[in-house]
């Protein structure tokens, strides 16, 4: 029953992002047998040290969606200060109401089933232009975000070109 | 409890079982008619049978085929003219009574059923989807599991004759058991499917009655043949009928609340369901409790099974208890404090809901007049005292204070202290924790490990034509100009090979004729612009949302094809440093 309602809410923002697809970002369901499983594809923001890659990623959505929210995960390599070392992604739209590892947040930015994958995505591509150095998913990544931005901009550029199947400038 | 040590079983295919069967059968047939083509036959096997006759001490089942085949045997002795009919009766009632040839017999018999199932499987659903077909085995191997301690743990059966004759039932309620349990999958998938398919849903229903009535047909057979065995007998076996009927009930159930719009989790489906699961749980565990008590053994294998379904029962049967509990504090707050929206507010406020993102007949409204499903706020509350979508707190507002009692305060009401009621229960207490934790796979930190290093540049001296020729053996449908421009920008027939199985190179010709000529394209030079407005074009025309899931999957491949395509030629555009690449690794330089 649960699981039911989940997918016919699934489906119906499955349909929209087809539909209606806000630009450089692609998701659903990879197979339709597991409707809970999806794959984005997001193309880093114009103008930042992202600009160009298309960043694959994992949303695993649990049963009572959109009650709780889903999980996500990058399945490219990446270096941000909001993503952790395997990929998973930090940011407030993706914490349930109830939990709060950082302490910080105010429950306005948090998950709420008025949130949708949509909105999601256009977060996670809001925070790879401007990371959110207060949490610290990836300490290295958040170091040299503030203090070696140069080099900071050569990991980024090799991650785009990777994501893009291109070879590693020389 | 799954069982799936069995899962890897190697079971032979449909075709070649059947095949075998049929091959099986003909000869045993073959050898009963010569057999029986002796005038005599009859004389040397009743003489046999007799011997063995004062062997066999009969048990109910016995008693039943007995009769049957004592009066064939007893008919007349035939004459030479014998017809058809009469020959193929003696043939039946000799191969009856030869051992190998009654096991061919019933091989057939399981033959023709598992014939039976898979058309009634291509007919209604078609192929299985992954989770059904999983979800069917599992079922199957439980039942067998279960079904087997029954038989040997808890009737202790010990007679050739009796064991058929279970099995034979066993088998019956099984395969309708598999049939409703399909049924069930089947139509959770189609109430999620966004089109609606009338003749699908036909199908299974019909089915469904079909299953009815058999439950029924077996129903009656319990009361003919399982009555005279004993109540106990007779109440196993309703016991499985019941069960069979309820289950196939209940997603009919759920067809008819679909049909009629029915709330999701509104009162009307919130009672039916609540009465099916009520059923089915109380059913199964007297049937279960009924087996411990009958097989009337301290500690045996089976007991200890049938204890441990029996608590798994319980479990059950007290956390939807618990959740019963829940929802009646629940909606009894909900009507307090918000009142449901007037039809008026309803009608002017055009949105869908905002959590199931459905139209609202009805609605609750919240202080904040923001209106939601009363089922969808009911479970949003249950979460978080919170309007969704403005956030403002809901236990701020003085007296809402009730909506936290009934979320924390029954959970010690459920410590279940088993030795109370029998000295063998074990203790336990029921925590119903909503959220299932959903991990990711563990495929994924595979994935994200796969070649993260830079890959060396590929040797000098290999030739591109050669890299060309390797990649193209592998992907003999790659136009080959689309695999030179590649390869000129990787150097790497791996890094190419890479780009083709991620769908970073756009598909082939044959998958998509309507886009023939984008795959030329790069050809033309990396930085040729109407690559990407074709793409964008294609993109608007392809936006329609299909509706089989075959074809969204394939669209979405695409689409996801094309963005990479895309960001690939747009970032070759803008920083063309790999291009000249190859010619300064030409020997020239
Ligand atoms: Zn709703
Ligand atoms: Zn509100």
């Amino acid at each position: 029953m649960m699981a039911g309602s989940a997918l016919r809410r699934l489906m119906a923002e499955y349909k929209q992002l087809t539909v209606n697809p806000p630009e450089g970002i692609i998701a659903g369901p990879v197979n339709e047998e597991n409707f809970f499983e999806w794959e984005a594809l997001i193309t880093g923001p114009e103008g930042t040290c992202f600009e160009g890659g298309i960043f694959p990623a994992k949303l695993v959505f649990p049963p009572d969606y959109p009650l709780s929210p889903p999980k996500m995960q990058f399945i490219c390599e990446m270096f941000h200060p909001n993503i952790y070392a395997d990929g998973r992604v930090c940011i407030s739209i993706l914490h349930a109401p109830g939990d709060d590892p950082m302490g910080y947040e105010s429950s306005a930015e948090r998950w709420s089933p008025v949130q949708s994958v949509e909105k999601i995505l256009l977060s996670v591509v809001s925070m790879l232009a401007e990371p959110n150095d207060e949490s610290g998913a990836n300490v290295d990544a958040a170091k040299m975000w503030r203090e070696d931005r140069e080099q900071f901009n050569k990991i980024a550029e090799r991650l785009v070109r990777k994501t893009l199947g291109l070879p590693p400038p020389e | 409890m799954p069982v799936t040590l069995l899962d890897r079983l190697p079971l032979p295919n449909l075709k070649v079982y059947s095949a075998g069967s049929v091959l099986l059968l003909s000869v045993a047939m073959y050898y009963a008619v010569n057999v029986t083509s002796d005038p005599n036959w009859k004389a040397n096997t009743t003489l046999q049978k007799q011997e063995t006759a004062s062997g066999i001490v009969e048990g109910e089942a016995a008693k039943m085929v007995q009769p049957a085949v004592t009066a064939v045997i007893a008919e007349p002795p035939m004459t030479d003219t014998k017809n058809f009919s009469d020959q193929f009766l003696e043939v039946m009632t000799f191969m009856m009574q030869e051992p190998l040839c009654m096991w061919t017999l019933i091989n057939m018999a399981y033959c023709s059923l598992a014939l039976f199932g898979f058309f009634i499987q291509k007919v209604v659903f078609g192929r299985l989807r992954v989770s059904e077909a999983q979800r069917v085995k599992d079922k199957f191997w439980n039942y067998l599991f279960y079904k087997f301690i029954f038989v040997f743990g808890v009737l202790n059966v010990q007679y050739m004759d009796e064991v058929l004759l279970w099995c034979s039932w066993f088998t019956l309620v099984g395969f309708l058991h598999l049939l409703g349990q399909l049924c069930k999958d089947r139509f959770d998938y189609l109430a999620s499917s966004p089109t609606s398919a009338r003749w699908a849903n036909t199908r299974v229903l019909c089915l469904l009655m079909g299953i009815l009535t058999a439950a029924s047909a077996l129903f009656m057979v319990a009361i003919v043949w399982g009555l005279p065995a004993g109540k106990d007998t007779f109440a196993f076996m309703a016991a499985e009928c019941l069960l069979l009927g309820v289950s196939a009930l209940h997603v009919l159930a759920r067809f008819t609340l679909r049909a009629h719009d029915a709330d999701a989790a509104g009162p009307a489906a919130y009672y039916t369901h609540l009465v099916f699961d009520a059923v089915s749980l109380v059913t199964e565990t007297i049937h279960v409790a009924h087996m411990v008590v009958y097989s009337n053994v301290v500690v045996s294998m089976a007991s200890l099974v049938l204890l441990m379904q029996l608590r798994h029962l319980l479990y059950a049967m007290l956390a939807r208890l618990r959740r019963h509990r829940l929802y009646t504090a629940l909606s009894s707050h909900m009507s307090r404090n918000y009142p449901m929206a007037s039809a008026e507010e309803v009608l002017k406020h055009e949105d869908n809901c905002a959590i199931c993102w459905e139209p609202m007949k009805e609605a609750r409204k919240l202080p904040c007049s923001h209106l939601f499903h009363n089922s969808c706020l009911c479970r949003w509350v249950q979460q978080d005292a919170s309007c969704p979508t403005c956030r403002r707190s809901l236990t701020a507002g003085g007296e809402a204070r009730p909506a936290e009692p009934p979320l924390t305060g029954p959970n010690h009401l459920f410590h279940f202290d088993g030795s109370r009621y029998v000295s063998w229960l074990p203790s336990f207490s029921v925590e119903v924790t909503r959220r299932a934790g959903v991990d990711l796979g563990p495929g994924l930190a595979a994935a994200t490990a796969t070649a993260a290093a830079a890959r060396p540049a590929p040797d000098a001296a290999a030739e591109s034509t050669a890299l060309v020729e390797q990649v193209q053996r592998l992907f003999p449908q790659y136009p080959r100009a689309l695999l030179v421009t590649d390869l000129a920008v990787t150097r790497s027939a791996h890094l190419t090979i890479d780009n083709i199985l991620e769908g970073r190179l756009p598909p082939p010709p044959p998958l998509r004729p309507a886009v023939a000529p984008a795959p030329a394209a790069p050809d033309a030079g990396a930085d040729s612009p109407p690559l990407s407005d074709e793409l964008d074009e294609d993109d608007s025309a392809e936006n329609a949302f299909s509706a089989t899931a075959a074809e969204r999957e394939a669209a979405l491949q695409r689409r996801k094809a094309e963005l990479r395509a895309a960001a690939r030629a747009r970032f070759l555009r803008r920083r063309p440093a790999p291009a000249p690449a190859p010619a300064e690794r030409s020997p020239r330089s």
